[in-house]
């Protein structure tokens, strides 16, 4: 590995020769591992207020999904609340991983992917390779589709590929992709919240929200019965998909640059493929800010005060909102029937989700019961789109940068071409073979996904240390929780395997 | 008066879509409109009047737009309200209790709930309003002046691509 500048210090000169953007050899770059020098450029002024709104939108609509409105509530009903420290940790973790991705990405205008490649370019690969293996399966829009059908009656394969196509003709028509997927995904995870603040309202009790949120702070408590081969590997998937799993926290790095947020202001936008002719030429590699200047670090600690908020109030408070919510919605369904606590036990995804549709339709009215089935095919949507978008826009990026001969096409024909290509794969797959994935490689995926998590975090403690210059690396207490994250995922995911034999469910 | 009433639309309407949720899903499966129409008028009628009270501060700056904790505040006194109102509307108007068991338990639980309800409304709220007070500003001086700190946001964030 090549080592970067002292710290603190830019260099000038010598950019690689052969690169797309035009770099004058009296140009003050900073160099990162081997592959080519960054220019340096000014870094943009931070949003004038802590406003609202930010890329943080996808991390919510992937990371609110499954494990906030089924897994963490089905843990509750058969642990009691107190199972609930391990949720706090997982959230707090990946709060902690978001602010480190951005710190790169704003700071370079680079995705994640390119700083591994920085680092060690079969890394960067690894990554390629697990997003096709883990996220081509079209299996993450059943629960949401069999919610609808449920509410509608219309076969939940046919409601999964007319979304499949729309998601494909829409995200393609789109003129600035990010624009209009940020729009749709605020008003539609405005209304969850919205909505699931209102139902929670109605249909809970101050001693279930009490117990829930005393229950974040046992710390240590870990019934024996979890502590087997039939429950241990649920909970160690559940910690994993509290908040955003798998590559999510990767991809957000893509969606903080095209949102312009720091150094990703000299990168242009992703647009759809109708508008493919629009899009300026992307650079071949970021862009840093003279960290020696003192005016450009306070812009710095602009921006980081920014992200700061995004990932506090915005991610761990909407996932804590929603997880909360969804918990006292289903100790409130329990009491109104115990069939809901066997079917959760049972593991019957599906059939406990409609049981606790039916209770609330019990306790406050048919359309408590709906509303419920909406919600849940709401985050079913929200977490397909941001899915899409996520994984087409990875795997385009490190095409585009290090598959030889990518750069004769645009961002936006790759985009294109790994959204249809994955959208037609899901069509397939849904209309003749298994969802999820082939049966046999299911533990290989699962495994591969918490994996993912462990690596990234290696990741970031590599990349962010070794790559950025020294007033903008991380702190030691950061680096510190970045590497009990690596620890906490991969030492469970292994101590999982080893020790009953099974990877995460 | 007229000026003043149409900035509070935006904070109104989000107030009264979460309470309408309900309601509208009622009546799309099928369930007695009558039942529906009250649930619906006892949730969304509060809501949309602190809504829109909440969006006249905002509108004329008293609460600063776009940032969490004063629309936290404000909702901590305002759901709780909204939803006893709420209670007791549904309760005299389809027979039962009128009020809730234990009235302070009930308003606690609900301050609790107010925190997630806060999120959702300033969320939704920041993404309407702009596009309200860019159809009202020309004969709307108050809502020109809103409009022009929104305008204002959006050219930094736009000069900062640049």
């Amino acid at each position: 590995m090549d080592t970067p500048n002292p710290p603190g210090q830019l260099s000038g000169g010598d950019a690689t020769p052969g690169t797309v953007a035009p770099s004058p050899s009296s140009e003050r770059v900073w160099r990162a591992g081997r592959l080519e020098p960054m220019p340096i450029r000014k870094l943009p002024d931070a949003p004038p207020s802590v406003h609202v709104l930010g890329p943080t939108v996808f991390l919510v609509a992937l990371g609110v999904g499954m494990g906030e409105s089924y897994m963490w509530p089905r843990l509750v009903l058969l642990f009691g609340p107190e199972i609930r420290w391990l949720f706090l940790i997982g959230v707090t973790l990946q709060a902690v991983v978001m602010l480190e991705m951005a710190r790169y990405a704003m700071a370079t205008g680079e995705s994640i992917f390119f700083g591994a490649a920085r680092v060690f370019k079969p890394i960067m690969w690894f990554f390629f390779t697990v997003a096709i293996l883990v996220y081509i399966w079209p299996g993450h829009l059943s629960a949401g589709a069999a919610a609808l059908e449920e509410m509608t009656g219309v076969p939940w394969t046919v409601s999964a590929c007319v979304g499949l196509i729309l998601v494909g003709v829409v995200f393609s028509l789109a003129k600035v992709i990010y624009n209009l997927l940020e729009n749709v995904l605020s008003l539609l995870i405005g209304l969850l919240v919205v909505g699931t603040a209102v139902v929670a309202a109605m249909v809970g009790t101050w001693s279930d929200v009490v117990s829930t949120i005393t229950g974040m702070f046992h710390f240590g408590y870990f019934p024996s019965e979890a502590l087997s081969a039939t429950w241990f590997p649920i909970v160690v998937g559940s910690i994993a998909f509290a908040g955003p799993s798998g590559m999510q926290q990767m991809w957000y790095t893509l969606h903080l640059r095209d949102s312009g947020a720091g150094m990703g202001a000299h990168i242009p936008a992703v647009r759809g493929l109708r508008h493919a002719g629009e899009e300026e030429q992307m650079p071949s590699r970021g862009f840093m800010f003279d960290t020696d200047d003192a005016d450009e670090m306070r812009k710095w600690k602009g921006w980081r005060r920014w992200v700061t908020f995004d990932a506090l109030l915005l991610f761990w408070g909407v996932t804590m909102l929603v997880t909360v919510s969804f918990t006292v919605l289903a100790q409130a369904a329990s009491r109104q029937s115990p069939n809901v606590k066997a079917l959760l036990e049972s593991g019957e995804r599906e059939a406990a989700l409609n049981a606790m549709s039916d209770s609330f339709a019990a306790a406050g009215g048919p359309a408590l019961g709906m509303v419920f089935l909406g919600f849940i095919a709401l985050i079913g949507l929200n977490a397909t789109l941001g899915l899409f978008d996520s994984f087409s826009r990875g795997q385009a990026d490190m095409t585009y940068h290090f598959v030889r001969g990518a750069k004769r096409f645009r961002m936006s024909h790759l985009y294109a071409g790994f959204l249809w290509g994955v959208i037609v794969f899901g069509i397939l797959v849904l209309l003749f073979g298994p969802a999820d994935g082939p049966g046999a490689i299911l533990d290989v995926l699962a495994f591969l996904s918490t994996f993912a998590m462990g690596a990234y975090c290696v990741v970031l403690l590599l990349v962010n240390n070794r790559m950025l210059p020294k007033p903008i690396r991380p702190r030691l207490a950061t680096n510190v929780i970045i590497g009990f994250g690596a620890v906490f995922y991969l030492g469970m995911l292994l101590y999982s395997l080893v020790r009953f034999g099974v990877v995460v469910s | 008066m007229r000026d003043r009433l149409e900035l509070a639309v935006p904070g109104a309407v989000v107030g009264a879509v979460g309470g309408l949720v309900a309601g509208v899903l009622a009546a799309v499966v099928g369930q007695p409109y009558a039942w529906a129409a009250t649930v619906s008028l006892g949730l969304a009628v509060p809501l949309g009047v602190f809504g829109g009270v909440l969006g006249l501060l905002l509108g004329s700056g008293r609460v600063r737009m776009g940032v969490f904790a004063p629309v936290a505040l404000f909702w901590l006194v305002g759901f709780p309200l909204a939803r006893l109102v709420g209670e007791v509307f549904t309760g005299a108007v389809l027979g039962g209790r009128v009020l809730p068991d234990d009235v302070v338990g009930f308003l606690a639980y609900q301050g609790i709930v107010s925190f997630g309800w806060s999120l959702g409304f300033l969320w939704l709220h920041e993404r309407i309003a702009p596009h309200w007070l860019d159809r009202v500003r020309s004969g709307n001086p108050l809502a020109q002046r809103w409009f022009e700190r929104y305008a204002a946001h959006a050219r930094v964030l736009r000069a900062a691509r640049r």
